[in-house]
């Protein structure tokens, strides 16, 4: 039995007009203890729906969602979402953001400070504890929120295309830092995004997913040594081939669209 | 600039009009202020008059805000609360403060802190406090209050509560530690406006007969007495009072939520 089980899922939800619009359909995938999972697809495909599903923020309408032999129902208290949109709470500064879960626990404060540094150093921001989000630029305020979903300690990292709205240099330096962590504390991550060089120098295995409805089209293993280093042949084959599948799955698209008119 | 040009016109007409019991020179009404410990017209000084009026709107408003905040909290974070509370607000909001002053005067007389304690004859400052204005300062200080509160509660981003839960709050630490501080720049802004309504009412309400001291009431007694010096200076500090009042809550404000200006 696999870590992360995704059992024939699907997610409906009532438009605007109540007519039913489809986002996910008959979707399935496994996913393995410490493992590093990268979902790439065309924008609209449901991807942030998948792992909203996977955190228990909605339920999905048919299949289910197995996390360690237990079936998710409600919230999934074993994983933690890192959004898309910068999501500390402004009015906590950088350690009580990163401390949050741990005074969920009711941790005492000393400790819970204690433990706190650790991740804050851990994501490279050592002497900015006392800073106000406000005060961050969104690359580091990316990284409190990393570090915060770490402190909860779950059992499942997901990544909503954390890096997103960061320039490339920003991006390339926080996911060197994501895949240190990672390595160091080996929790299993499943990683979403529309960037097919960030999925490949990341992940462990890639899947893709396609549109109306969205269900996984294709599913590649990475087996490049890391650190990958993004102008070996290797790499660029994989970029080329991932890139093949994303633009026959858009001609496919079209050429329904073509259809149904 | 503009100070200077107002009180040169005012000047000028004073002169021209040349009667005190119409409109007093400049100098009149700042030899009043200058002396706020003097008995005025055998009713006390500026400062014994302010202190009776403020200490009731201290009074009241800590009570509207006592009332207003819990319950804004729970009825813009619960449905029920909304369902239960939001028709009879919505009734009772239009309804403005100053017409409940007559009801109000009616009901509670000139009934007093000290009275409900039993002390009938008392010098203390609560026996200068009569239900019947906190009243209707309490009822004019809750709907900013509770309505900021409302809106504060309501406008809490969806993000802040599901990073929240993700991270294992429950409800009652949800409330505590996301969705209160999230609406507190709200609430001071109810807070504020709150108390400067209140400081408006508080002036109607001591114009009313019943009423024997509070800066409202010193106001209409020297205008029956022709007195416009003393009327003026006590309109300049209700003016500075409710300045003074707003500014404190401001001060508060800005301390406690830097961080609303700021975000991005």
């Amino acid at each position: 039995m696999s870590f992360l089980r995704i059992n024939n899922i699907g997610k409906t939800f009532l438009g605007e007009r109540k007519e039913e619009v489809i986002a996910l359909s008959d979707l399935s995938f496994d996913c393995q203890d410490g493992e590093f999972l990268c979902i790439v697809g065309p924008t609209g495909c449901g991807k942030t729906t998948l792992l909203r599903l996977i955190a228990g923020l909605e339920q999905p309408s048919e299949g289910d969602i197995i996390l360690a032999d237990t079936v998710i129902q409600g919230l999934n208290r074993e994983a933690t979402l890192v959004f898309q949109q910068y999501s500390l709470f402004p009015w906590c500064n950088v350690i009580d953001n990163v401390c949050f879960s741990l005074e969920m626990k009711k941790i005492p404060k000393k400790t819970r400070y204690l433990e706190a540094r650790k991740f804050i150093n851990l994501v490279g921001l050592t002497g900015f504890e006392k800073a106000l989000p406000y005060e961050l630029s969104g690359g580091m305020q990316q990284r409190v929120a990393i570090a915060r979903a770490l402190a909860h300690n779950p059992k499942l990292l997901l990544l909503d295309e954390p890096f997103g709205a960061l320039d490339e240099r920003t991006r390339h330096r926080l996911q060197a830092k994501l895949l240190a962590v990672w390595q160091k504390e080996r929790k299993t991550v499943v990683f979403v995004t529309h960037n097919i060089d960030e999925a490949i120098f990341l992940a462990s295995r890639i899947l893709i997913m396609r549109d109306r409805p969205g269900c996984i089209n294709d599913e590649i293993k990475v087996d490049l040594a890391r650190p990958r280093d993004r102008r070996s042949q290797g790499f660029l084959k994989l970029h080329i081939k991932i890139r093949e599948v994303l633009e026959k799955i858009l001609i496919t698209n079209t050429n329904n669209q073509r259809g149904a008119l | 600039m503009i100070p200077i040009i107002i009180i040169a016109v005012w000047e000028f007409f004073a002169i021209q009009a040349n009667n005190p019991a119409l409109l007093p020179r400049v100098g009149d009404v700042i030899s009043r202020l200058v002396h706020p410990f003097t008995d005025l017209l055998n009713t006390g000084s500026f400062v014994r008059h302010i202190i009776v009026s403020a200490s009731r709107v201290v009074l009241g408003f800590i009570l509207a805000a006592v009332i207003g905040i819990p319950l804004g909290l729970l009825v813009g974070r619960y449905l029920l609360f909304h369902r239960l509370f939001s028709p009879i607000i919505e009734l009772l909001r239009p309804l403005c403060p100053i017409a409940w002053i007559p009801f109000a005067m009616a009901i509670f007389k000139t009934y007093t802190i000290a009275d409900m304690f039993g002390a009938h004859y008392t010098t203390s400052i609560f026996g200068q406090i009569q239900l019947g204005m906190l009243y209707v300062i309490f009822y004019g200080g809750f709907f900013p209050i509770f309505l900021n509160t409302v809106h504060g509660v309501k406008s809490v981003k969806h993000l802040y509560i599901e990073s929240a839960l993700l991270l294992g709050a429950d409800q009652k630490k949800l409330f505590k530690k996301v969705i209160f501080p999230s609406s507190l720049p709200s609430i001071l802004t109810g807070l504020r406006v709150g108390l400067g309504i209140s400081w408006m009412v508080i002036i109607a309400a001591e114009m009313l007969p019943g009423s024997d001291a509070g800066i409202g009431y010193l106001i209409i007694f020297s205008y029956e007495l022709a007195e416009m010096d003393i009327l003026i200076a006590s309109m300049i500090l209700i003016g500075a009072v409710g300045a003074l009042l707003s500014y404190g809550v401001k001060v508060l404000a800005d301390r406690t939520s830097i961080w609303q200006a700021k975000e991005r």
